[in-house]
């Protein structure tokens, strides 16, 4: 049926995307401190992004599939490529785990020997807390996930080659199984790598929200990233069979995963505030008084544009309104990882190079470039970050025909009608 | 008895006879009272030309007043009528107050809706419906014109395109 095609003019714009990309990498590790803090913050936040994003879509589309939804069929193949950069994603955490072992980067706080034997707090999360569980975890479970997306698009892709009724459906009773595997694995899993890839940049700190908050986010992005790619191939007249309804209802998704995860980010809150725990409050207090253009404009981006501008039942059709709220949205959530990221490393490199120096207390709370709000060197890695995306993404999408022929919910998705 | 209607009707067997019955009628402009189905048929609002509820409209001003009221509610009875110190925390304490808010927002959307829906419908507990055929709630789907007024000629119509589409049951009643 319709296939992607891959044109020169996006290949080129997706490189040049990575080439904007390298180059502010390359600059921000020249204009760093002496532990290159600011490169690998930026590092690790795109990648945990968009890492994150695949394996939210991945989650859904097994979540969809598994509760037999027959409407996101003739746009899944979107969602199947996008989740196909996890190996991608998966190469890219090695640098990261490689500066563990080597030393070269200083993220997280407990992986500091020294301090974990002197530091209570450190020492008790040391059994989870360490680079054995961050490695061994790290490739584990990205691999699982990533095992589970790449036989899961085979499978899809053997259905269209003389699979589907003929054969029985059997593609699609692998697809469940391993749809099956991934929501039970990928549950507990993707809530115990957060904590390690980002929750434990503050080290001191934890939240049981937490998982649930960083996820919404990432489903929120990724949600606003489909919507993006939809109205795109729809603008160059590809996937004919998706039209308003199905808009609206990825619309209604986006719409009210914002608002979930606005229940996220208050609950995370005020569990903390109403419980008076003082220990963890050092995380809110830390952004509010020093990010305070970040902690709030978060909150306005992600929840105050969405909840307006979203609201009205006919905006979900119109394709200018809807691409426009998945943009903002999609940098929004971007700043909220952002956010999570940033305070707590550079809290760390502060304390790490003050004490390298012979003594003081670093905990300046001056406005620090790339720190305190993005600067046009984050912005530049961002945008290199999402041009590999792209590119894994569409050179995926173009290999297959972007409409299942032989699928057997194609028929439902065809007459998906919402009022 | 001027608010009692004179109604003809036609009960087909299928959904797709009646859809494709109110395609010939809207071709033939006759102007359809209303639609009665045993369950949602996907496109009937569209063909009937029926426009976007408003009701939603409604339920956001509801929700915005259960808003305002729980919000400044406690912001008096904290502030003003009865402060009380909970747990060192200051009189005016915004995040105690959004869960309460929340609620009061969700349970005056929902209770202002549902009161206008019916009110605005005219149904009640112990209200009398009236209805046309038994079997609308089971099986039937039906085209209803509305005959006050209407010539014979008209009427004639009316039962000459419900035939001819094929209800498989044509009658009349006063509701």
């Amino acid at each position: 049926m319709d296939k992607f095609k891959f044109e020169g003019g996006q290949r080129t714009l997706f490189l040049g995307m990575i080439a904007v990309g390298l180059v502010s990498m390359v600059l921000t590790f020249f204009a760093d401190d002496a532990l290159h803090t600011r490169f690998w913050t930026n590092y690790l936040h795109n990648t945990i992004f968009f890492l994150g994003i695949s394996f939210a879509l991945l989650f859904a589309y097994c979540a969809f599939t598994l509760a037999y939804a027959g409407w996101f069929v003739n746009f899944k193949r979107i969602w199947e490529a996008y989740a196909q950069f996890l190996l991608v994603a998966l190469i890219l955490m090695l640098p990261l785990i490689g500066g563990l072992w080597m030393g070269y980067h200083h993220l997280y706080h407990w992986n500091v020997p020294e301090d974990v034997a002197t530091d209570p707090v450190l020492y008790g999360k040391s059994g989870f807390l360490n680079k054995w569980w961050y490695t061994l975890g790290t490739l584990i479970v990205v691999g699982v996930w990533y095992l589970c997306a790449s036989r899961i698009r085979s499978l899809s892709l053997a259905e269209d080659n003389g699979g589907g009724a003929s054969n029985n459906f059997a593609e699609y009773a692998s697809i469940k199984k391993w749809s099956g595997i991934l929501m039970f694995f990928g549950a507990f899993s993707s809530a115990a790598m957060i904590w390690q890839w980002l929750m434990s940049l503050d080290a001191h700190w934890y939240s049981t929200m937490y998982a649930w908050y960083s996820t919404a986010s990432f489903f929120v992005a990724g949600l606003s990233l489909t919507i993006i790619t939809i109205i795109y191939l729809k603008g160059k007249g590809y996937l004919e069979t998706l039209d308003g309804n199905h808009l609206h209802d990825i619309g209604k998704y986006l719409f009210a995963f914002s608002i979930f995860w606005t229940y996220l980010w208050f609950d995370q809150y005020m569990l903390i505030w109403y419980a008076n725990n003082g220990e963890e409050t050092v995380y809110f207090q830390t952004r509010i008084q020093q990010y305070p253009v970040l902690f709030y404009g978060n909150l306005l981006i992600n929840f105050v544009m969405p909840f307006f501008v979203l609201m009205r039942n006919s905006v979900k059709r119109k394709h200018g309104i809807m691409m426009f709220a998945a943009i903002i949205l999609f940098f929004g959530h971007w700043w909220d990882v952002f956010m999570m990221v940033k305070p707590g490393a550079l809290h760390t490199a502060h304390e790490a190079l003050a004490q390298g120096h012979g003594g003081g207390h670093g905990h300046e709370a001056g406005f620090t470039p790339g720190f305190t709000l993005p600067g046009l060197l984050e912005i530049g890695t961002f945008i290199g970050f999402l041009g590999l995306f792209m590119y894994v993404g569409f050179s995926h999408l173009s290999r297959a025909a972007l409409t299942p022929a032989n699928d057997p919910y194609l028929q439902e998705s065809m007459h998906h009608e919402v009022i | 008895m001027s608010d009692h209607k004179e109604v003809l009707f036609g009960l087909y067997d299928d959904e797709e006879i009646m859809m494709d019955a109110i395609r010939v009628a809207n071709k033939e402009h006759l102007e359809i009272e209303d639609v009665f189905t045993p369950f949602p048929v996907h496109g009937l609002d569209h063909l009937l030309h029926l426009s976007e509820s408003r009701l939603h409209i409604a339920g956001f001003v509801y929700g915005a007043m259960g808003t305002l009221t729980a919000f400044l509610f406690m912001s008096w009875v904290f502030t003003r009528d009865w402060p009380i110190i909970f747990g060192g925390k200051p009189y005016w304490s915004v995040p105690a107050f959004i869960p309460i808010t929340f609620e009061l927002t969700v349970l005056f959307a929902s209770i202002g809706m549902v009161v206008s829906y019916y009110t605005v419908n005219g149904l009640a507990p112990g209200v009398e419906n009236p209805y046309l055929h038994d079997r609308i709630t089971d099986d039937k789907f039906c085209i209803a014109f509305k005959t006050n007024g209407a010539s014979s000629q008209d009427v004639g119509k009316m039962k000459d395109f419900l035939s001819r589409t094929g209800a498989s049951l044509i009658d009349s009643k006063i509701i």
